[in-house]
């Protein structure tokens, strides 16, 4: 009987908080929330409606009209909002619960997510990836315009791991904690997800023609380079991170030999071959 | 319903102690940590009489205001003597951290024993203890954080009128939580429940508080009671958002929660 409710009249029913979204469209971060936990990797589709078949439990058969913002947008606004709590209190409940009072909420709508703070971290990391899809797009069209030199791989890649890590700086203290709870088995696969769909963004942009690098062995380097770099930058006291980029500099530069090395490799491979190959035909004839 | 807690309020502890077999401390204590109240926090529960749920929130806010309490010391390493003697007087002032909580029953002599067992257990700051009935809260709009009722729904005669009366009391992004008996799905466990709760439970209820008719009433209500999905929609259509439920004991009981949003 329930799902024969028309839509219109669930949005009839005051609803307390849920805000009729032609407010929203004046908040610039809802409609760019495009990276969903649990999606596949996709290119941007700006201006994409965040309500999709989300796994509600309301059991509203997604019904919610389409006037109101949906309980997973406000749930991103609190999220956001909690974000400038993090430093005080860590990735927490409590940053959540504050950060649903500075929206006029009660403390209780903390109690919408995991106590752990899983959901506020993931979705921190996506919004950094977001930001950093935006920037990419930006440098990518100036290149296009002809504004700016397109940059040669190793330097691409630098600056793309250098310019997300920076994002975490803000929050550097509390981020060991961030990251230990993103290794909990619940959270492995959106924090894995979101992980793999940033390391394929900056290889998307960094438009790499060459095909000697075949696409896994591209994505587990630089994730390894990523991931690697960041737990440098947890224990990096120098000023300004500077210890950080020196390092990652070396990794990268480390992955462009290894690629020129596995050429050689696998030219050198190839003249084995050819010569076991005479050998063999010369004794056998 | 009047009648039957007046004659159950003095025992009512010791029954439920030894129907439940003393697992409903741990389905208190479950809901207590479901809610995480962080200090602060409003509390009002409805139907909550002898103050079960009333003692282990503050109980629970106090230990959350201690941690708090200690971190804030740890990152002020280089405070004065002076200080410091503040800080620790505050702490005793502000134990709880403006949290607190509101008993409300329609029942006096519910709240009678309340009252007293708060008194014998020390309980003093943040109670409050109101006469009231859950159809027609006597408090005012947008008041509480957090809104409980732990085996008190099944008892009311309107339950979406009490529903509708705790959206109301709720703030903006309040909680509601209900505690309360729910549907067996498992056939085996149904059918030892149904023997241990017409067979066992009103033969405790004649020795230890000599009162066979209060507790059959209180087994026929549970079997009458809404299934988990129905409570659910009902909640729904008071309006709450996020609604919820997670069945303890493969059902015995569920608690089901809602969000005013």
């Amino acid at each position: 009987v329930r799902c024969q409710l028309p839509p219109p009249q669930r949005a009839l029913q005051t609803s307390a908080v849920l805000r009729r979204v032609s407010d929203e469209q004046k908040e610039p971060f809802a409609s760019s929330s495009q990276q969903r936990f649990d999606s596949h990797p996709t290119s941007h589709q700006p201006g994409q409606e965040p309500q999709g078949p989300h796994p509600s439990y309301t059991g509203q058969g997604g019904q919610e009209s389409e006037d109101y913002e949906s309980e997973e947008q406000l749930q991103h606004r609190i999220l956001t909002a909690a974000l400038e709590f993090v430093p005080e209190h860590g990735w927490t409940a409590e940053a959540i619960a504050e950060g649903a009072k500075t929206l006029g909420l009660s403390v209780a709508a903390a109690g919408m997510f995991h106590s752990d703070g899983s959901e506020l971290i993931l979705h921190f990391v996506s919004q950094c990836n977001v930001k950093l899809s935006e920037l990419l797009e930006e440098e990518q069209k100036l290149v296009q315009l002809g504004e700016a030199e397109k940059k040669p791989t190793d330097q691409f890649l630098r600056d793309a791991v250098e310019a997300r890590l920076r994002m975490l700086i803000p929050y550097i203290e509390k981020w060991p904690q961030a990251l230990s709870i993103l290794l909990l088995p619940r959270n492995i696969p959106s924090s894995l997800n979101l992980l793999t769909s940033m390391i394929d963004e900056i290889w998307h942009y960094a438009g790499d023609q060459s095909t000697d690098f075949n696409w896994y062995t591209r994505r587990a380097v630089l994730t390894g380079i990523y991931n690697t770099t960041e737990l440098v930058m947890m224990q990096d006291s120098s000023p300004d991170f500077e210890d950080t980029w020196r390092f990652l500099e070396n990794r990268v530069a480390d992955a462009m030999n290894m690629r020129d090395t596995a050429n050689q490799v696998q030219s050198t491979g190839e003249a084995v071959l050819q010569g076991l190959m005479g050998a063999a035909v010369t004794v056998s004839s | 319903v009047y009648q039957v807690f007046e004659s159950v309020a003095k025992k009512y502890d010791i029954m439920n102690d030894s129907m439940t077999l003393g697992i409903h401390r741990v389905w208190k204590d479950i809901l207590m940590h479901k809610m995480n109240p962080s200090p602060g926090t409003l509390l009002l529960d409805v139907a909550g009489g002898t103050g079960d749920i009333a003692f282990r929130f503050i109980n629970y806010v106090r230990s959350i205001r201690e941690r708090q309490l200690q971190q804030k010391l740890r990152h002020h390493q280089n405070l004065s003597w002076q200080e410091i003697s503040e800080s620790y007087q505050e702490d005793k002032l502000n134990s709880l951290g403006d949290s607190q909580v509101v008993v409300c029953d329609i029942n006096k002599e519910m709240l009678k024993v309340g009252k007293q067992k708060a008194q014998h257990l020390g309980y003093s700051q943040g109670l409050s203890w109101v006469l009231g009935n859950a159809e027609e809260l006597p408090f005012d709009d947008d008041k509480f954080d957090v809104y409980t009722i732990a085996f008190g729904i099944r008892n009311v005669t309107r339950i979406d009128l009490a529903l509708e009366e705790a959206y109301r009391v709720l703030k903006p992004g309040g909680r509601f939580l209900c505690l309360e008996f729910s549907h067996v799905s498992n056939p085996l466990l149904s059918r030892l429940y149904d023997l241990y709760s017409f067979q066992v439970i009103p033969v405790l209820g004649e020795v230890i508080a000599g009162d066979w008719k209060s507790y059959q009433y209180l087994v026929e209500s549970i079997r009458r009671f809404p299934p988990q999905e129905e409570l659910k929609a009902m909640i729904e259509d008071a309006g709450f958002f996020k609604v919820d439920y997670q069945n303890l004991n493969m059902g015995i009981v569920a608690i089901h929660s809602g969000f005013k949003l």
